[in-house]
């Protein structure tokens, strides 16, 4: 099978350059070749005019090729300057630093960029948002360019989004072309300035942003109508699943009560850091709470540790699936039953018969990309890791699901198929938390909306009563409103 | 595609496979000795102890840890085993002391290292030197010797003319090689090595169920001391010293990674059998023992580079 | 792609394949299986061995485990010798009663073993209805006695004594501490203050004997059952400026100690010859390859180096 098929891509100096497509669509693997990671089999590449050889990521890195992951690639120990610097440390002399020099080039760097770090602070002490001035820092030092940024706002506050975005125009008018791969489609008209989109490793279009619109590009990008983006579907709500008093576990979480009921969608809305994935943590026993009490189905439980959170049938869909939801190098099988092994074994005997017919059963209805059930989970992509978590919660047969960030990072054809099994899922009488930083996933896709700040619960919204405007207002905690 | 697919899941056991009959075949035509059934008796004779014990270092390394204490839970489990024969306990009862003892200390080394968050290696290190201590102490530092027939028929005894010890190691191989492919004890042991923080969040108790695994690891140590013990017909106190290096060799050999999550019990076998092949072969060829050391180290590092370059082939 | 562990096992083989070149139908192939290669007396009856074989024709495969002590692999060697079905099996035990299950399986092969150094119990042997062809060595027991009397004779009858023994349970040094007693615990003068093991090797010799050192200010001799432990209380003594204030007598005469008894540091050792060793051994496997019959016990001289 073919990776990359025949594609074209043609970049300015100076501009921004689009790179859309669904999971899988080929995005990586053109990345890829073009830092020299991966070898293309046929075709060629082209600077300034000139076919150029690009087999090893040293060769990309001389032609002034440099790549932002999605991952970041900084070492948290280290100063910003010695991760600007790693493996080029100016010297005194032969293995002696001149750590001087160093810190003064690298501050030079990040002021020009008017990022306002530190170049002396440890990377761990800085926000995503200022470990990704320091990658692009990193990326200018090795005279870069080319810059290609993959998914660069997905960890990123509003605020640190415009900053990265102010940055990002100065550097065009530095002459650095920037391939920018992303799936929020907002952001790529502020941004961008041409789109090329992919599709099955194909080429599809180039077009300048200007001249096409959202349903077009979203067209293109799936080759069928997705109308709206937000499939929501409201159900009668039923009885109460799960309740929460005054649970507090200082310092991240103080005082929080909700309830959530079969049938309802519940968004949790906050910034990065307000407490809800700590929150998350304690309804799944994944930390406990000092006090406070946790109700399920009416009645009161103790939850000592995860597995007895899944014993009482809730699930926690975390925000990072690939450290905390997936064993990456085990199979797709073997993920989707990793928390329902019990049902299928007896005397710890696993019946691998039933495993494999209900590990089918979840890749058909959650049409999983998977060549057989044996491929190792590392291999698929974002959005079929993701519905490999959401598959092994199903199998637990959970029925509070508490999703953290379900489609960060996911295209957007995966993530209107996400939507969708959690319309069904709240329709099949499930009750559902879903934390996210995007306000629109939170407005178009809940029943009722929760805003946390700083550890507490900040208000509390019903659908038709939230905005944006009123949820960042409390978010960021310039209001207080006793919540209902 | 189904050679493929068959490639793609078991290569780097086949590749094992390959070296281990590549090397009979050298030997075969190096010397008239080796290829023949008695030698071959001979050999997985030698192999199982060493064998038995990589089986519990395979499920150890799967989870991502490591046994350093081996060596020292045999001597412990013979020296008890021993002296329980010595005191007129029937043998049935003083074998199950001595496999008690040993699953003990292995659970107490699974204790440390999942309630008392200890890094394995540390923990077992510790537990190396407690466990060759209490032997020492035990035993005065003298081995204890001299068995009834009964119990030498773990060394000596033969049926359908293959002996004991060479059943027991085949049935030890089965028996791991269904629990670490059919069970949730196998299933979670590569699940921790994968990823211990997405198990415990998938519900799994990972605590009880690594105690286990070092309890297996100090179980089947316990099971090499019995063939020991019987095959030498004395318990000593020295026994199984840096036997834990040969089990090591013996996983690494056959694919199993150390950084967890990955490997097969049919590799150990054949990493142990290559192992013991080695050391027949260059003992038939009269090639002394510093060159054995040489040649075995080699192979290690040679089995270790090829699956690495195996493995970047296949991304 | 496993060319490279091809490759590397051929080139191995080959190596040793060119040793075993020489080796024709008619020569008597004899196997020495040793303790350990590491130990200048065991260096010594290899060489004795080997001058032997050379001199007498025959041909000598010398193998011994990694590890001192390892019977189990010493065990190993013997059955893969008798797969390459040699005609004599010369062997000094790593645990007397642990080889035996060896020896039995010799005797089923039909192939003689001659135990050397390091005697077998001849109880164990005796009710496993083993047989041995011959014990090839020196009286340890002997040996210690006359450790003993040396030692007094140095102190005039008087004084303190520290024993650094070797590995607990182990037939040479339990022999050579045996002996060393007789003589000792009859003299009335003399104190045994400390008796601990340093399992015959050097650095265990030098820390256990530098703890001794530590406790006992007055210290007037030490008896070490190997010349290994005796050097590494030399070195003790020297770290903590006692030389000349203690008489150190070790056992088996290795080239180290000659050394360190012609330069003062130590006292006396008690030479074992282990190069006669080697060589009677050959000498008499030879005989029982022609047929011939040897004694049963074949004492090797001992000599007071000082």
């Amino acid at each position: 099978m073919l990776a990359l098929d025949d594609v074209q891509f043609e970049l300015q100096a100076g501009e921004v350059h689009v790179l859309l497509g669904e999971n899988g669509a080929g995005k990586s693997t053109l990345v890829k070749i073009l830092s020299g990671a991966h070898a293309r089999s046929a075709g060629e590449i082209l600077l300034e005019g000139v076919t150029v050889d690009l087999n090893t990521p040293r060769q990309a890195q001389a032609l002034g090729i440099s790549i932002i992951y999605q991952e970041l690639n900084l070492i948290p120990q280290l100063s910003a300057a010695a991760n600007i610097f790693l493996g080029r440390e100016p010297q005194k002399m032969a293995g002696i630093l001149h750590h001087y020099k160093m810190i003064q080039d690298a501050q030079a760097i990040l002021d020009q960029l008017r990022t306002g770090v530190d170049a002396q602070s440890r990377v761990q002490d800085l926000s995503v948002g200022q470990q990704q001035m320091v990658e692009v820092a990193k990326a200018l030092s090795l005279h870069a360019r080319i810059l290609i940024m993959d998914e660069p706002t997905s960890a990123l506050t509003e605020q640190e989004i415009k900053e990265l975005f102010t940055l990002i125009r100065r550097l065009k008018t530095q002459g650095v072309a920037i391939i920018y791969i992303s799936h929020r489609l907002e952001e790529l008209y502020e941004i961008g300035d041409r789109v090329t989109i992919l599709r099955d490793g194909k080429y599809i279009a180039t077009h300048r942003l200007t001249e096409i619109d959202k349903s077009k590009l979203i067209r293109l990008m799936v080759d069928r109508d997705l109308g709206d983006h937000f499939p929501k579907v409201r159900v009668q709500t039923g009885e109460e699943a799960l309740r929460v008093e005054r649970v507090s576990r200082r310092p991240v979480l103080e005082d929080i009560s909700f309830s959530l009921h079969r049938g309802e969608v519940v968004g949790l809305a906050g910034l990065l850091g307000s407490g809800r994935t700590e929150l998350a943590r304690v309804l799944f026993g994944a930390d406990r709470a000092d006090e406070g009490s946790i109700y399920i189905h009416g009645e009161k439980v103790k939850l000592k540790n995860p597995a007895d959170a899944i014993h009482k049938q809730v699930a926690y869909l975390s925000e990072d699936r690939k450290s905390q939801g997936l064993v990456l190098n085990l199979p797709v099988l073997d993920n989707i039953c990793l928390s329902s092994l019990d049902r299928f074994s007896r005397l710890g005997w696993v019946s691998l018969k039933q495993e494999a017919e209900a590990a089918t059963d979840y890749i058909d209805k959650l049409r999983i990309r998977t060549p057989h059930l044996r491929q190792q989970v590392r291999y698929l992509s974002g959005g079929n890791q993701q519905k490999v978590v959401i598959s092994k919660w199903l199998c637990s047969q959970a029925r509070i699901l508490i999703f953290d960030e379900p489609t960060r990072g996911i295209d957007v054809g995966a993530k209107v198929e996400i939507y969708q099994l959690i319309n069904q899922l709240a329709a099949d009488g499930a009750a559902i938390l879903m934390i996210s930083s995007d306000l629109q996933e939170i407005l178009g896709m809940s029943d009722r909306i929760l805003v946390m700040c700083r550890g507490r619960i900040a208000a509390a919204f019903s659908a038709a009563e939230a905005t944006q405007e009123n949820i960042l207002q409390f978010a960021l905690g310039e209001n207080q409103r006793a919540h209902a | 595609m189904r050679m493929h697919s068959l490639w793609q899941q078991h290569g780097r056991q086949l590749g094992t496979l390959i070296g281990l009959l590549g090397l009979s075949a050298v030997l075969w035509i190096l010397t008239p000795h080796f290829m023949t059934i008695s030698n071959w008796l001979n050999i997985t004779q030698q192999t199982a102890i060493n064998a038995i014990i990589a089986v519990g270092m395979t499920f150890v390394i799967i989870s991502a840890g490591i046994d350093l204490s081996v060596g020292s839970i045999l001597a412990l489990s013979g020296v008890v085993m021993a002296g329980a024969l010595k005191a007129d306990v029937p043998l049935s009862l003083a074998l199950l002391f001595g496999l008690a003892a040993g699953f003990f200390c292995g659970c107490m080394n699974g204790v440390l290292i999942s309630r008392g968050k200890l890094p394995p290696f540390i923990a077992t290190l510790g537990m190396m030197s407690v466990a060759r201590g209490v032997v020492l102490i035990i035993t005065d530092g003298r081995p204890i010797s001299g068995f009834a027939p009964s119990f030498r028929v773990f060394a000596n005894a033969e049926f359908l003319a293959i002996p004991i010890p060479v059943w027991i190691m085949a049935l030890v191989y089965l028996i791991a090689h269904l629990v670490l492919t059919r069970t949730k004890l196998g299933r979670y042991t590569y699940a921790m090595g994968g990823n211990e923080e997405a198990t415990v969040l998938s519900g799994v108790h990972v605590r009880f169920h690594k105690t286990m695994i070092y309890g297996i690891s100090g179980l089947l140590s316990g099971l090499a001391a019995v063939l020991l013990t019987a095959r030498l017909n004395s318990a000593q106190p020295i026994a199984g010293m840096m036997y834990e290096l040969d089990a090591i060799a013996a996983t690494v050999i056959g694919g199993t990674s150390l950084l967890g999550g990955e490997g097969r019990i049919a590799g150990t076998l054949i990493g142990a059998l290559i192992m013991g092949v080695l050391r027949n072969g260059l003992n038939l060829l009269g090639v002394s023992s510093f060159v054995q050391q040489t040649v075995i180290g080699a192979v290690i590092i040679v089995a270790v580079l090829l699956d690495m370059a195996m493995k970047k082939r296949r991304i | 792609m496993k060319r490279t562990v091809f490759v590397l096992l051929i080139v191995s083989a080959l190596f040793s394949c060119q040793r075993q070149g020489s080796e024709s139908a008619s020569v008597p192939v004899i196997a020495l299986v040793m303790k350990t290669l590491n130990n200048p007396f065991f260096i010594e009856m290899q060489e004795g061995a080997q001058a032997a074989a050379t001199a007498l024709q025959a041909k000598l495969l010398v193998q011994a485990p990694e590890r001192e002590l390892d019977v189990e692999k010493q065990m190993q060697i013997i059955e893969n010798l008798i797969q390459r079905k040699v005609a004599a099996i010369c062997v000094t035990p790593s645990g007397s009663k642990e080889i035996i299950p060896a020896i039995i399986k010799a005797n089923q092969a039909g192939i003689p073993i001659l135990v050397v150094d390091t005697r077998v119990d001849s109880a164990a042997l005796a009710e496993a209805g083993a047989q041995i062809a011959t014990f090839i060595g020196s009286d340890n027991f002997d040996g210690g006695r006359m450790a003993g009397r040396m030692i007094i004779e140095k102190l005039g009858g008087k004084g303190n004594i520290a024993i650094l023994e070797g590995v607990p349970g182990h037939e040479t040094g339990d022999s050579r501490l045996r002996g060393f007693h007789h003589e000792v615990d009859k003299a009335a003068g003399i104190s045994i203050v400390a008796s601990q093991t340093a399992n015959f090797e050097r650095d265990q010799g030098y820390s256990v004997f530098q703890n001794i050192l530590e406790s006992q200010q007055k210290l007037d001799a030490v008896f070490a059952c190997n010349d290994m432990m005796a050097l590494g209380a030399v070195e003790a003594i020297a770290a903590a400026n006692r030389g000349g204030q203690i008489v150190v007598v070790g056992f088996d005469a290795i080239t180290d100690a000659r050394e360190a008894i012609k330069n003062g540091a130590m006292t006396a050792s008690i030479a074992q010859n282990p190069r006669d060793m080697g060589k009677i051994a050959i000498e008499n496997a030879l005989h029982l390859i022609k047929g011939e019959s040897i004694p049963e016990y074949i004492p090797v001289k001992i000599d007071l180096i000082q």
